[in-house]
């Protein structure tokens, strides 16, 4: 899911850019510093939409650097376990597939996919049913629940299910 | 952290900093994403590479399961999803969404029924009417 939220950071600036447009400097330092990054609280930072306040700058002994303590608004992208959304597959094999929603990346591994539904190799892998009605493969578009996420310093990854009610293919590129 | 073990988005346990914080439909980060691409277009030459993966990522994603288009309409889901008593959370699943019966909201956002809010079947169905006929209209 997608949230408005306000984070803070300490930003620390080089002394060249102090003047009238320090500000200015500020701002487009934070963007260029925070936008695409990726925490385990508050997930990955898409973009900043605005600053609230940017307190008093602290003069850093001995460098001259000087740091802002910048409250900011910003749309994150954090996805939560239970949580159901729609994404693209990516990638089928075997093993399952993967599907990507904005910018996290979501397995399904194949026990989480209906039992009726079987893997097809060759050049466009797929998981179809028996009837052939419902297939997956790359570019379909899937209706998914997340069960589990996992974090690292700048990823986080996401197991999914779609062995549920009102799970699955929402539309199949081949039929379109 | 003990908190990121009990997180469980059906039964709305998403931590207090976000259930507090502004949820956003598909479809509204769509407009501000968009928004903040045509400003970048109009500074640089080549915006694509000004932007981040993450950014790029999500602009294409939300722009491919926005299920509403005009800034209108997306402005009238949310009042008409604001009336229910939702958490901003359920509201904003309910309008990525769009289930089409009561049996499937449920299922989407099992929290509706399971906070003992006087949300009955009929309540659902109507928000759920209101929403289809939006899509119609726009």
């Amino acid at each position: 899911m997608f949230f408005h939220i306000v984070l803070e950071r300490n930003m620390q600036l080089h002394p060249r850019y102090f003047g009238r447009n320090l500000r200015d400097n500020l701002v487009s330092k934070l963007m260029k510093d925070v936008e695409g990054t990726c925490s385990g609280r508050h997930g990955f930072v898409v973009a900043v939409t605005g600053i609230e306040n940017i307190g008093k700058g602290l003069i850093r002994d001995g460098t001259g650097f000087v740091t802002f303590p910048v409250k900011y608004q910003c749309v994150v992208f954090r996805p939560f376990k239970g949580e159901i959304l729609e994404a693209v597959v990516t990638m089928v094999n075997k093993m399952g597939f993967f599907a990507e929603a904005g910018p996290v990346q979501i397995f399904v591994s194949n026990h989480l996919i209906p039992d009726d539904m079987e893997f097809q190799s060759g050049d466009m892998p797929n998981y179809t049913t028996s009837d052939g009605s419902v297939k997956i493969q790359k570019d379909s578009e899937v209706r998914l629940k997340i069960i589990g996420t996992r974090v690292d310093a700048t990823e986080i990854f996401c197991i999914g299910t779609i062995k549920d009610d009102f799970l699955g293919v929402i539309n199949d590129p081949a039929t379109v | 952290m003990s908190g990121e073990e009990e997180e469980n988005a059906a039964e709305l346990k998403i931590g207090d900093e976000f259930l507090k914080a502004k949820c956003l439909m598909n479809c509204e980060v769509s407009l501000i994403l968009e928004h903040k691409y045509e400003q970048l277009q109009q500074t640089s030459d080549d915006p694509m590479n000004q932007v981040s993966q993450v950014f790029e990522k999500s602009l294409q994603y939300v722009k491919r399961f926005s299920r509403y288009k005009n800034p209108d309409a997306v402005r009238q889901v949310r009042e008409i999803l604001a009336r229910y008593q939702l958490a901003e959370f359920e509201l904003c699943v309910l309008g990525n969404l769009c289930p089409e019966t009561v049996e499937e909201a449920i299922a989407m956002v099992p929290s509706i029924k399971t906070r003992g809010r006087a949300q009955d079947d009929e309540a659902i169905e109507k928000m759920l009417n209101d929403l289809s006929l939006i899509k119609k209209f726009e």
